[in-house]
């Protein structure tokens, strides 16, 4: 059993260093491939062969950077070495090893792919923990903007309803109602907050987002439909293009940043009655906007918004109760996650318009692929 | 004498049993309260409940267990609330028979609203008994053919494909319930059809184009985000 496990662990720390995939296998022989036919290429131009080794050394760099580990970067070299001897030098089509510097040219090569190699997968781990780390503080600034936050409405939860329970008598039915209300309302803002911290694990849990393709304009109605269950007051108008708009997402998040936006108009737009969600592709990607007519955002905060968090003073000087960073860095980490980017500005009459965007074309090969090794 | 309507709560936690009694009695509804499993098996064949509310997440055994086991006999409705809010355990509980689906913390107008569809659709068995009898499914100015295989809007033919009539008149039987993705595939490719979500969402755009005022503001076939359509009710 032991044996086993040491065996398997062997195996896994070979599978480490030289990890196989066709897609490696199909670069590293494309390169070389194109490395060949530059030479044969450029032999009807110079018929010497010194630039053949160097253009095979370049074509052994490339390999090593754009394959995972040491294999295709060895590979690459070890075949570099012996087409170069084999076809593109003097005697061609015939392997000569014993001509002076072949030995050297070959542990050259060698050397260069392992330095390489070894580089470039440096730098891919660094990358790694680099998006831990954002991932990491991204989870912190939440963790500290909602224990922040939650207390606010509970205090005003309890407190409400303990003085209802032990003045009762005393208290109008004008302000016992009133109590209730923002009792009410303290409770749906709390569920927001869950719903959002829902997101945030159902991003960070099961390895990676899960996107498919979806019609653009149902997550616009499906989003619209669910606000204006909490506010049916709010007018919500949506345009989208005729054509159909497939776009690859997490639908269920994408209407989460929506109902997030929506939301955020209307508790920082104070004054918002109505609200405007667009799409439209441009440029091959799907562009969302959220507009209202409420009283825009304060410039000072403009640069801040997607910071994760408002400082505590920043909120001060804003005199905004509530903390928008919540809401909006899930929304910021939700479209990043699918590869799109968010801004917001105020429009030139009134209110804001805050607008995202999502790839329309699944190239995130990379982001997949970092999530299949976790 | 108005005879009441009864509610089965089946429910574990004891503040959310007493909001909902109380707002169930208050709208005039007669209410049955279990709190384990086991004493839900038995109310369920002794009371003969007009509506079941059934929360997932009971202390003895597992809430879709219960959905199965009624549904292997009975058809009253049966409207489940779960804390989950993963789209997947409302996919599996609708396609288990559940009629509809509530995730905490829901209102008490959403909660009102969901019975009054789920009773509604038990006066009329299989949503298909009244437009057995007529024919016809109408909804605002939508109006459905089963005889003829048409739908019209605002009296004039909306010229649907066969496919697309199949999923609007499958949505019309079933008016007010979200048919699953997986379901509306099923029925309409067959069983072996790969459950390619594709196909469906551009047969949904286009019938939203064909029927609809406003495509992206639907007002007869709405979207449930990640599990399925949902049309409706009827008039």
């Amino acid at each position: 059993m032991t044996r086993n496990t040491k065996d398997q662990t062997f195996r896994g720390c070979l599978r480490q260093i030289f990890p196989f995939s066709w897609r490696d296998c199909a670069v590293c022989l494309g390169i070389l491939a194109a490395a060949a036919l530059l030479c044969a290429l450029l032999r009807m131009i110079d018929t010497s062969d010194v630039y053949v080794a160097l253009i095979f050394e370049c074509a052994v760099v490339l390999v090593s950077r754009f394959t995972d580990g040491y294999l295709f970067g060895l590979l690459a070299s070890v075949i570099g070495v012996v087409g170069v001897n084999w076809i593109f030098t003097y005697p061609y089509m015939q392997l000569n090893f014993t001509i002076s510097g072949y030995p050297l040219t070959f542990l050259v090569m060698l050397a260069v792919s392992v330095v390489v190699g070894t580089l470039t997968t440096q730098i891919k781990q660094q990358e790694k923990l680099r998006a831990e780390a954002e991932k990491e503080k991204m989870r912190g600034n939440l963790l500290r903007a909602v224990s922040h936050d939650i207390r606010t409405p509970l205090t005003a939860i309890v407190g409400g309803i303990d003085a209802i329970l032990k003045n009762g008598d005393q208290i109008s039915p004008e302000t016992r109602k009133n109590l209730l209300e923002n009792m009410r309302d303290e409770s749906n803002w709390l569920i927001g907050v869950v719903e959002n911290l829902l997101s945030v694990t159902r991003m960070s849990g099961a390895s990676n987002i899960k996107k498919e393709l979806e019609a653009g304009e149902e997550v616009l109605s499906a989003a619209a439909m669910k606000f204006n269950r909490h506010y049916p007051a709010i007018e919500v108008c949506i345009t989208a293009p005729d054509v159909l708009l497939m776009i690859p997402m997490d639908i269920i998040l994408i209407e989460q940043v929506l109902i997030n936006l929506m939301e955020n108009a209307v508790q920082h737009g104070k004054t918002t009655t109505k609200i405007e969600l667009r799409l439209k592709s441009a440029n091959g990607l799907a562009v969302f906007e959220v507009a209202d007519n409420g009283c825009g955002i304060q410039k000072e905060l403009l640069p801040h918004l997607f910071d994760g968090y408002l400082t505590r003073d920043q909120e001060e000087i804003s005199d905004q109760r509530r903390n928008m960073g919540i809401g909006l860095s899930v929304c910021m980490s939700i479209v990043q996650a699918h590869g799109g980017t968010m801004r917001a500005r105020n429009r030139k009459k009134v209110g804001a318009l805050l607008q995202f965007t999502l790839p329309l074309e699944e190239n995130s090969h990379e982001y997949q692929r970092e999530g299949s090794s976790d | 004498m108005n005879i009441k309507e009864k509610v089965l709560l089946i429910e574990d936690e004891r503040t959310i049993r007493g909001f909902m009694q109380a707002i169930l009695t208050a709208n005039g509804y007669d209410v049955l309260m279990a709190s384990t499993g086991a004493m839900a098996d038995t109310m369920i064949s002794s009371h003969c409940p007009d509506i079941i509310i059934l929360d997932l997440g009971l202390p003895d055994m597992d809430g879709m267990t219960i959905l199965r086991n009624v549904r292997k006999w009975s058809k009253v409705p049966i409207l489940v609330v779960s804390a989950r809010s993963y789209e997947r355990d409302k996919v599996e509980a609708l396609d288990a028979g559940a009629d509809d689906y509530l995730t905490k913390p829901f209102g008490t107008e959403e909660l009102l609203a969901r019975i009054r569809a789920a009773v509604r659709h038990t006066r009329t068995p299989d949503g298909a008994a009244a437009v057995a009898n007529s024919g016809v499914f109408t909804a605002g100015e939508l109006t459905i053919d089963y005889g003829k295989h048409r739908v019209y809007i605002a009296g004039r033919d909306a010229n649907l494909t066969q496919n697309e009539y199949k999923l609007v008149a499958l949505l019309g039987l079933h008016a007010g319930k979200v048919l699953t993705y997986d379901y509306l595939i099923k029925e309409l490719w067959g069983p072996s059809a790969r459950s390619d979500n594709q196909i469906l969402r551009v047969n949904m755009a286009n019938i939203r184009r064909k029927i609809e005022k406003k495509p992206a503001q639907p007002a007869y076939i709405f979207t449930e985000a990640g599990v399925g359509y949902r049309m409706a009710e009827g008039d």
